[in-house]
């Protein structure tokens, strides 16, 4: 091969690795301006739920700030969920969220920015991210799972639903208090389970 | 030169987006496989900005050949081989598509990223279906077809409907569920996926009887064997965000409750993740036939190593997230190194192929 084709060569081969090291250092430089704050987490305020031998806590943040390369940095809400197994046995855990806001809008979790935040989120709260479609726990276990759902604008309340059971659905009320989002309630319901 | 260039611009190069392409999934992939690899998610970033580039780059000389050399075009679509590369380029347009809805919203934001990739969704399904027409039509008119015609090239009709659900579930999947488009694209799914396993089956045991029945074709198509394993690794990846999609639903879509068969799903996912792993290892003996024999030259044909196994790597690594993740993760991450690795070569293979002129004398 002559030299030219060699550089050539080179020059395709080495720009992916060059450009993600370049966009790697661009990110780990501007994350400081970009996180958000946790409000709350039920670990350390004896709110979380015990269901069926597994212990739920949440940590949320109403205002996690994620800016793309090209465009102006967005919020969204971030929850972590913290998923112990109090049995005796191994569990499996596939679980899913949903957030609605008023009208029953209903939007899934966004995994491509929960992927994106998914260190700084860790460092944060000094965990590791098990984000799975389904995963073991076993006895004695915590595993944990961050959650991301794009903010609608002009919101006041709104609620999510965690299927983690066969049966029941978790269903998390929150609304905006004085400024703040406060969580309001929380409720196990039944899941209709339909004809198939 | 310009003119020179478009006339001889094969309908394959678009396999060349694709081998680089489907790098930035496999990337981003096993950039979550734990902490250390996170920066992978960044040089998948990188493979996305390079395939934006030859995605570009590639498309303005193959749509200026349809108009500047239609008789070019006409000879092309005939051939027995070179006919089936022409859905690569609309292949690239579900794979740019792809490759926006997992890290476009890093560059533009999701909102932005996840209506270019619609579109892109919308090109590549027409684009695929016309050529997938056109070659059959072509190939149940031509009187001149024979046994010893019949190559794994014959799978990228079906690869390529087959690749249009995985696009469709994906967009399925956040921003478009529960839209009035989420009905539109699922139903163009299930078609897609319909049209590409029958075929796959029919082509498929066509191809195996000429390998069986006739005499296995020369050495410059030693490369395309591994396409064999694509059709059921995209039909893995395509299980895998399908039951994303329906979890995104709340496990009912359109009225049917999948919940109920996620089970069923995934076994089915594992025991296709298993044909392609056999077809993996069916590649090597009977390319290392091919070495053996002295017929394995260098030529554009290498391409056809990168995308099919890149696309075993995302059936993987997808895999990962629902049966046996250490096992699968171990995997995605060995396999995704040979990807890289194969790449490169073929990356330097083509361009000594340029540098001997080769793409000035190609034949009809």
């Amino acid at each position: 091969m002559k030299i030219r084709s060699v550089t050539i060569a080179l020059t395709i081969v080495l720009i992916p690795f060059i450009l993600g090291g370049v966009l790697f250092n661009a990110r780990l430089h501007s994350t400081a301006a970009e996180k958000g704050s946790f409000i709350s987490d039920t670990r350390y305020e004896n709110k979380g739920i015990n269901h069926k031998e597994i212990s739920i806590d949440w940590s949320f943040c109403p205002d996690w700030q994620y800016k793309p390369l090209f465009f102006p940095a967005k919020e969204y809400f971030v929850f972590v969920f913290h998923y112990k197994n109090d049995s005796e046995y191994d569990i499996e855990l596939v679980p899913s969220y949903t957030f609605i806001s008023p009208r029953h809008r209903r939007y899934p979790a966004n995994e491509e920015i929960s992927m994106y935040i998914e260190d700084d989120v860790e460092d944060e709260l000094g965990i590791t991210d098990e984000t799975s479609m389904s995963y073991k726990i076993s006895p004695g276990a915590t595993k944990h799972y961050i959650v991301t759902f794009e903010k609608p604008e002009n919101l006041n309340h709104f609620y999510i639903d965690v299927d983690i059971f066969r049966d029941d659905t978790l269903r998390l009320y929150y609304e905006k208090k004085g400024g703040t989002w406060v969580n309001a309630n929380n409720e196990l319901i039944d899941k209709y389970r339909g004809r198939g | 030169m310009f003119r020179r260039i478009v006339k001889n611009f094969g309908p394959e190069w678009g396999a060349a987006v694709m081998g680089t392409a489907a790098l930035c999934i496999t990337m981003q992939l096993s950039s979550e496989v734990a902490r250390p690899f996170s920066a992978l998610l960044y040089v998948g970033l990188g493979f996305y900005l390079l395939t934006t580039v030859m995605f570009i780059a590639f498309l303005i000389p193959w749509t200026l050949r349809f108009f500047m050399y239609p008789e070019e075009v006409r000879k092309d679509l005939s051939h027995p081989i070179k006919g089936n590369f022409f859905p690569t380029m609309p292949i690239s347009f579900i794979l740019a598509g792809t490759g926006t809805n997992k890290l476009g919203p890093m560059l533009f934001g999701p909102e932005f990223s996840y209506h270019l990739s619609v579109i892109f969704f919308f090109l590549g399904v027409i684009g695929i279906f016309t050529f997938g027409y056109l070659l059959v039509r072509i190939h149940f008119l031509n009187r001149e077809m024979r046994l010893n015609d019949a190559n794994f090239s014959w799978f990228i009709p079906p690869v390529s409907h087959l690749i249009i659900p995985v696009l469709g579930t994906c967009l399925l999947d956040v921003y478009w569920a529960g839209t009035a488009l989420a009905s539109v694209l699922f139903v163009i799914s299930m078609v897609a996926l319909g049209v590409g396993f029958f075929n796959f089956l029919f082509v498929g045991s066509m191809v195996w009887r000429r390998y069986v029945c006739g005499t296995i074709p020369q050495g410059n198509l030693a490369p395309t064997i591994m396409i064999g394993i694509a059709p059921t690794a995209i039909m893995v990846v395509f299980l895998i965000k399908f039951i994303e999609a329906i979890e995104a639903s709340h496990g009912t879509l359109f009225g049917i409750n999948f919940a109920a068969v996620f089970p069923f799903i995934k076994i089915s996912a594992a025991i296709l993740w298993g044909f392609s792993f056999w077809w993996f290892f069916l590649v090597i003996i009977l390319v290392t036939h091919y070495i053996k024999i002295k017929e394995h030259p260098l030529g554009f044909s290498w391409w056809a190593y990168t995308f099919p196994l890149e696309a075993f790597i995302v059936s993987t690594g997808l895999l990962a997230k629902c049966v046996a993740p250490y096992f699968f993760r171990g995997a995605l991450i060995g396999l995704n190194t040979l990807a890289v690795a194969i790449w490169v070569v073929v990356v330097f293979a083509t361009i000594k192929w340029l540098e001997s002129g080769a793409f000035f004398k190609q034949q009809h």
